[in-house]
């Protein structure tokens, strides 16, 4: 089995980094990628649905961000290549507590999971958990 | 000598109903008045027995003929069916004749008395009236059966006269009918009352009581009257009663005004809470309807009139509201509601409503809306605000949780360092993001903030001087024209701080490799003043962003130091002043950033 492809999709630094190391010490994977905004991630994610061997197993897409936002994205998402949204699990990944927030990602039907910061290791093994049994399911 | 009656004919000629008969019933004479009022012929059929005569009715006769035989006077009232089908009525009066052998009838016609007797005691029935009589000499006591059935009394009740005061209730009840029949029996004055009694079987009942005394010798000597069962309409007369009262109680104290217009004479009548509601002394009052006419408020007159109008022809029901101006010059909110009264072909002949005075209602419906405007206002900033704590606040202090976690667990040595730093900013920034919170807070519950008059151009100096370095180290080119006097009045630190962002973010955001260019204008539009700042930079996408540009925390240009919070400090300010912020721009093409701030007399709420 290849090594899962992880994005990171969240406008502080800090955050990320820290979300880098809980992903590789906690095995999930090596091959972080980071990206700043919602832009970037749909850029880059369009661009890889050529290639759809190379779109990521997972991405970690928080809210509020400059330039496009979360939401902005999975608006997008909505309406682009359907191979994003069957082939990467998305996880929000928010500082939001806000219900409207976790109410508004019921919404869309190809998100995999909600996590409110900061994440844990217990976030890191149900991370591990789902995309094993996706990746199970799907081979 | 002949007797007199041969000379005259004898029975037969007599004007009366009269007839000689016999021990056996059998008639021997009669007068011709009597064949007439049994409608026979006096030279044919002339009957031979009385039974003939009155028809098949044995059993009265037989009852007679006993009678006769014990040879006292009889009366007795017999029934009888003319030919034609007519049922009649006769009292029969007998008169034995001193041989023994023979009586002399008399008849008379009794057919209406005893119609209306009967029609009497029908109606005594349904109306449930009873009579008495007290015979005072020999204290005895003479009931009806109807005085017996309302008492709920056996029919051969015998009453004497305590008896029959002690079935009113005790208490007011019976201390009253003691008192009046007590009056009747010594001065011999009539009574009249309304009265509960319990009954034989212990049934509480409403009864009217009339008696009167009969006088002679200047003493009473029998007590006589009537007894109504009451008992049903009395209660349903108390239970309207006391809604009646309740109602009044209602209007009264509700201040609720009653009119009563009559349509056909242009009459209108009002009670005491009309006068009250609109200030006017009753003597005063004309009581037609160009009075009340008179006291609308013209704007709101030709709308009352046509109302009034509407309802009468049928169009719409009448229910509205129109202000009123009092005798005492108070302008008044009235909600009026009416209904129109018609005869039976329709036509309009009666108008009933009332009036209720809703200025109160009103007023406090005004500042409810205010409230609910401001609220709704708070509401936003504070959706804002929560946006802040939950983003802002949270990320960084998770970001602090997780690396404190790394730190302790020693997740990855080789970062030790780097994760400390990281802690560093983390915690920078918390720090600042505190520090602009109660900026925030402050403008929205500081109460020391003064309005007054404040210097346009001089605020605006004295914020570029505060930045000199910044502008020193990018130069741009800035270009003001204000007027020197013009004057706007606000609360000067958010003046200051507003133009102070505006400024910063125009350098901020300038284009790469251009000089910015700033022009900073003032215009006295009158009504208002609008002060502008237009930049060349890098502008904004409005159509993406523009609905939440003031809002917190929104930063579009992926600017490393941009905070997002500037421009909602700017509208919080520009809010609590009652000014306004506008932007327009183009992405690629500048900013032009306006500021209205209202005249003085607007904003005087404030002083």
């Amino acid at each position: 089995m290849n090594e899962p492809k992880v994005f990171l999709v969240d406008d502080d630094f800090i955050f990320r980094e820290v979300a880098e190391v809980m992903i590789k010490t906690s095995g999930l994977s090596t091959a972080v990628t980071h990206l700043e905004n919602g832009l970037e991630a749909y850029n880059k994610l369009l661009e890889l649905s050529e290639t759809p061997l190379e779109l990521p197993d997972v991405m970690l897409l928080d809210i509020n961000m400059p330039v496009m936002n979360g939401w902005e994205l999975l608006e997008e998402l909505k309406m682009g290549p359907s191979n994003i949204r069957d082939q990467v699990q998305i996880h929000i990944l928010t500082s939001s507590i806000a219900p409207e927030d976790l109410n508004l990602s019921k919404t869309y039907n190809f998100i995999n999971g909600y996590i409110t910061k900061p994440l844990t290791d217990a976030d890191m093994e149900k991370l591990i958990f789902s995309l094993r049994s996706a990746r199970s399911s799907s081979h | 000598m002949k007797p007199a009656a041969q000379i005259y004919g004898g029975i037969a000629n007599l004007p009366l109903p009269v007839a000689l008969i016999n021990q056996k019933l059998e008639l021997e004479e009669c007068s011709n008045t009597l064949l007439e009022l049994f409608n026979l012929d006096s030279a044919r059929n002339k009957p031979v027995n009385l039974g003939e005569l009155v028809g098949a009715s044995s059993y009265d006769l037989a009852k007679l003929h006993k009678r006769l035989l014990d040879g006292n006077i009889s009366k007795e009232y017999i029934s009888h069916v003319c030919p034609k089908g007519a049922l009649k009525w006769f009292k029969l009066i007998a008169y034995p004749i001193q041989d023994g052998q023979h009586y002399y009838l008399h008849f008379e016609d009794v057919t209406q008395k005893k119609l209306s007797l009967d029609l009497a005691l029908q109606a005594e029935r349904i109306a449930r009236i009873g009579s008495w009589e007290v015979d005072l000499i020999n204290n005895s006591v003479t009931w009806s059966a109807m005085t017996r059935e309302i008492h709920e009394v056996p029919e051969h009740f015998v009453p004497n006269l305590d008896t029959g005061l002690n079935f009113y209730k005790e208490g007011e009840h019976r201390d009253r009918i003691v008192g009046v029949v007590s009056e009747a029996i010594e001065k011999g004055s009539p009574y009249d009352v309304e009265l509960i009694i319990v009954t034989a079987k212990g049934n509480e009942k409403w009864v009217r009581a009339i008696g009167n005394a009969e006088i002679i010798n200047g003493k009473a000597s029998r007590l006589f009257g009537v007894f109504q069962d009451i008992d049903k309409r009395k209660r349903e007369s108390l239970k309207y009663q006391a809604l009646t009262d309740r109602m009044r109680v209602a209007v009264e104290s509700s201040n609720i005004g009653i009119w009563d217009y009559d349509i056909v004479n242009n009459g209108l009548v009002w009670d005491d809470n009309m006068y009250k509601l609109y200030q006017v002394k009753k003597e005063d009052f004309t009581g037609v309807v160009e009075a009340w006419e008179g006291t609308i408020h013209p704007d709101d007159k030709e709308r009352s009139l046509k109302a009034v109008e509407d309802a009468i022809t049928g169009k719409s029901k009448f229910n509205t509201e129109f202000r009123i101006i009092t005798s005492h010059g108070t302008i008044r909110h009235i909600h009026g509601q009416g209904k129109v009264f018609r005869d039976e072909q329709g036509n309009p002949i009666r108008m009933i409503g009332a009036n209720t005075d809703v200025s109160r209602i009103k007023k406090v419906d005004n500042r409810l809306r205010q409230l609910l405007n401001t609220t709704e206002k708070q509401n936003k900033s504070l959706l804002n605000f929560a946006h802040i704590v939950s983003h802002n606040l949270r990320s960084n202090s998770s970001n602090l949780s997780m690396l404190t976690g790394m730190l302790l667990e020693k997740k990855d040595p080789s970062k030790q360092q780097r994760f400390l730093e990281m802690i560093r900013i983390s915690s920078e920034r918390l720090d600042e993001t505190v520090v602009q919170l109660n900026e925030v807070i402050k403008i929205q519950t500081d109460p020391d903030q003064k309005f007054q008059w404040v210097g346009v151009k001089e605020t605006l100096s004295s914020v570029l001087e505060s930045v000199n370095a910044l502008i020193a180290e990018t130069k741009p080119d800035i270009q003001v024209k204000i007027d020197e006097n013009l004057r706007i009045y606000a609360i000067k630190p958010y003046v200051a701080s507003v133009f102070l962002n505006l400024l910063t973010n125009s350098i901020k955001y300038r284009k790469q490799g251009q000089q910015l260019k700033l022009k900073i204008n003032a215009l006295d539009a009158g009504d208002h003043i609008v002060i502008s700042f237009t930049d060349n930079g890098k502008g904004i996408d409005l159509e993406k962003h523009g609905a939440k540009l003031f809002g917190m925390y929104k930063t579009f240009h992926g600017n490393k130091d941009a905070r997002g919070i500037g421009l909602f400090i700017s509208k919080n300010q520009m809010d609590a002043m009652n000014a306004k912020i506008t932007v327009e721009s183009m992405e690629g093409k500048g900013a032009t950033f306006q500021l209205y701030f209202p005249p003085h007399k607007l904003n005087t709420t404030h002083e």
